[in-house]
């Protein structure tokens, strides 16, 4: 027995070697594959950056230019043509209002629905579910309407509502998926010390689910920032925000690209910093989300 | 003990009437908290949801003088169905989702299981391929339409001079501009695809991966082998959520094409949104919204009886 694994053990080690420098190797060739990939994939997003910065003479220069010296002129031109100050002001209400809102409805039901005893709470979670994944135009359609027949139209607040929807489904799912997967004990322990119900829900199972929270109200923010069908159909000149002017600036022919990349930059960078800062509630709201 | 088990009880029994009384109130709570929300979602989503259901049967435009509805029954969807914009929409929109999801998932798993490893590289790596992802979908129309423009976009224009691509551009083409579109979509979801995947990947019981690299099998066969059937509930979780998504595909087309040339990119969703909230011819519309709510439907279903059978027989395994 001990002459076998003494004999044995020198080629393992060799192969166990040659094992791990296989195993440099290819974390280095797949990491190289990983640059390469994100270098290319990048190109759109740099290309955004760079028309942004760059002088109206080089913008429709056929072939298209490469090099050139970078300045300020089509933010400069931005602020001339828009209100960028009021479009961003539109926007940052319509999707804090829906995040907000879409939070003090989703959470509390999606805690409700992870405690409660009843056989139909799963189906309601369902329905929250499904009620994402109806296209916009079904609900839009009616909605548009009723807002009319209301007199919200043309307000922040038709926009705020519809997009609550969609928000508040998407809040009590990914809460839903939060609480269930939380123990119940802590709440049993602080109810029978005395705590009431509201407490257990409040003070002891709300802290432990602030990363849904934020995952939650960041994709609430994301969804209604990026959107325009809606709010291109439900706001005025006065109410519009960012993405709707955005899109009526192009095809305008005295807007260049120039000027359309430096407004775009408002509509894309706060959130592409949002998503990289919060990176890790960002992929867990992509991830858990769904589930 | 004897003791405990007597004292027991005689403690509990007051309680124990109590907590029923209290269990009774929990739940009302708990309805109180989710009452809300169940409210909102039924007044806000599902009851414009079973007007649009309404609508359809009608033919009710806005713009008509009066805004007269006549019940026309199901012409409405025969209309969609055997009109001609209405055909290529529906043929449009299958040909994009099928097409999307298709190679978003194959790039998908490959960007998957290249960043499988754990370590911060692949972190950085997988923060920097999610951008796209929180790109608006009409800004992303806007740097595509750019980016291959003949004349001054840094692909059209070389598409164009080398002639790969007619002198009008790859989105100016009806045979072109679709694929084109179904490129775009691939750029932008193909990570979120790729993030889904890695999810499942590391969640892959790790004693039987082990198991798989000790029987000295290649790495094709691991994969085939033990990975992929593993795998296969993420895989149609994956799946069905791209196709929901892509089925309902509207800005991206909008912004680039506004479903031309002709109607060669008209999705279900374009062509209901210019029906609707263009011609307001609200019927039609509505119409068209419930076909597209039917086709989604169909494949959730479909999708969540394949997740249920690939589940029992991962379990299986």
């Amino acid at each position: 027995m001990s002459t076998m694994t003494t004999t044995a053990t020198l080629p393992r080690i060799a192969a166990s070697a040659r094992r791990v420098t296989a195993l440099q190797k290819r974390i280095r060739i797949e990491r190289t594959a990983l640059v390469l990939i994100i270098a290319v994939y990048m190109i759109p997003v740099l290309w955004l950056v760079a028309t942004a910065y760059k002088p109206p003479k080089d913008m429709f220069s056929s072939p298209p230019s490469f090099l050139f010296e970078p300045t300020l002129h089509n933010f400069r031109r931005v602020f001339e043509v828009f209100d960028v100050w009021s479009l961003l002001q539109s926007s940052i209400i319509i999707s804090l209002g829906s995040a907000v809102l879409s939070l003090l409805l989703g959470v509390p039901a999606g805690y409700a629905l992870a405690r409660a005893r009843s056989r139909y709470a799963i189906w309601v979670a369902y329905l929250f579910l499904a009620i994402r994944t109806v296209p916009i135009i079904a609900t839009l359609l009616p909605f548009y309407l009723m807002m009319r027949d209301i007199g919200l139209l043309g307000t922040w607040w038709a926009v705020i509502l519809i997009n609550t929807t969609l928000n508040c489904a998407f809040v009590t799912w990914m809460m839903f998926s939060y609480f269930r997967s939380l123990p119940r004990d802590m709440e049993e322990a602080a109810l029978t010390d005395g705590c009431t119900l509201f407490g257990a829900f409040y003070r002891v199972a709300l802290p432990t689910v602030v990363p849904g929270i934020i995952a939650s109200a960041l994709f609430c923010v994301m969804f209604s920032w990026n959107d325009f069908l809606v709010a291109m159909f439900l706001t005025n000149s006065d109410s519009k925000p960012l993405s709707v002017a955005l899109l009526a600036a192009f095809g305008t022919k005295d807007i260049t690209w120039g000027t359309l990349g430096a407004l775009a930059h408002f509509s894309t960078v706060p959130i592409m910093l949002m998503a990289l800062f919060l990176n890790r509630y960002f992929v867990q709201g992509l991830t858990k989300g769904v589930h | 003990m004897s003791i405990a088990t007597t004292a027991i009880p005689s403690q509990r029994l007051p309680t124990r009437k109590k907590s029923m009384r209290f269990d009774d109130r929990r739940q009302l709570f708990l309805l109180a908290l989710a009452l809300p929300a169940v409210v909102y979602i039924a007044a806000v989503a599902i009851w414009p949801l079973v007007q649009g259901i309404g609508y359809s049967f009608f033919d009710y435009n806005l713009l008509r003088r009066g805004g007269a509805k006549t019940f026309v029954g199901l012409d409405n969807y025969v209309q969609v169905l055997t009109d001609k914009t209405g055909q290529r929409a529906l043929i449009n929109t299958f040909v994009f989702t099928i097409g999307a999801v298709f190679f978003e998932f194959i790039l998908g798993l490959g960007l998957a299981m290249l960043l499988w490893r754990d370590g911060r590289f692949n972190r950085i790596c997988l923060a920097f391929l999610l951008i796209p992802v929180t790109i608006t979908p009409l800004v992303v129309g806007l740097i595509f339409r750019a980016l291959l423009a003949v004349d001054y976009g840094y692909i059209g224009y070389y598409l164009a001079e080398w002639g790969i691509t007619s002198p009008r551009g790859l989105l100016a083409g009806t045979t072109t501009a679709l694929p084109t579109l179904i490129f775009v979509d691939i750029w932008e979801w193909t990570p979120l695809v790729a993030l889904i995947l890695l999810a499942g990947l590391k969640a892959l019981p790790g004693d039987i991966l082990e198991a798989a690299f000790a029987d000295g099998a290649t790495s094709w066969q691991r994969f085939r082998l033990v990975i992929l059937p593993l795998l296969l509930p993420t895989v149609f979780l994956a799946l069905v959520l791209r196709m929901m998504d892509a089925f309902r595909v509207f800005d991206s087309i909008f912004v680039t094409t506004g479903g031309g040339p002709g109607d060669s990119t008209t999705s279900l969703m374009v062509y209901g949104v210019k029906q609707g909230l263009q011609f307001f011819n609200i019927g039609y519309a509505a119409a068209i919204a419930n076909i597209s709510i039917l086709c989604i439907a169909l494949m959730a279903a479909a999708f969540t009886l394949l997740i249920r059978r690939a589940d029992v027989k991962a379990n299986e395994q």
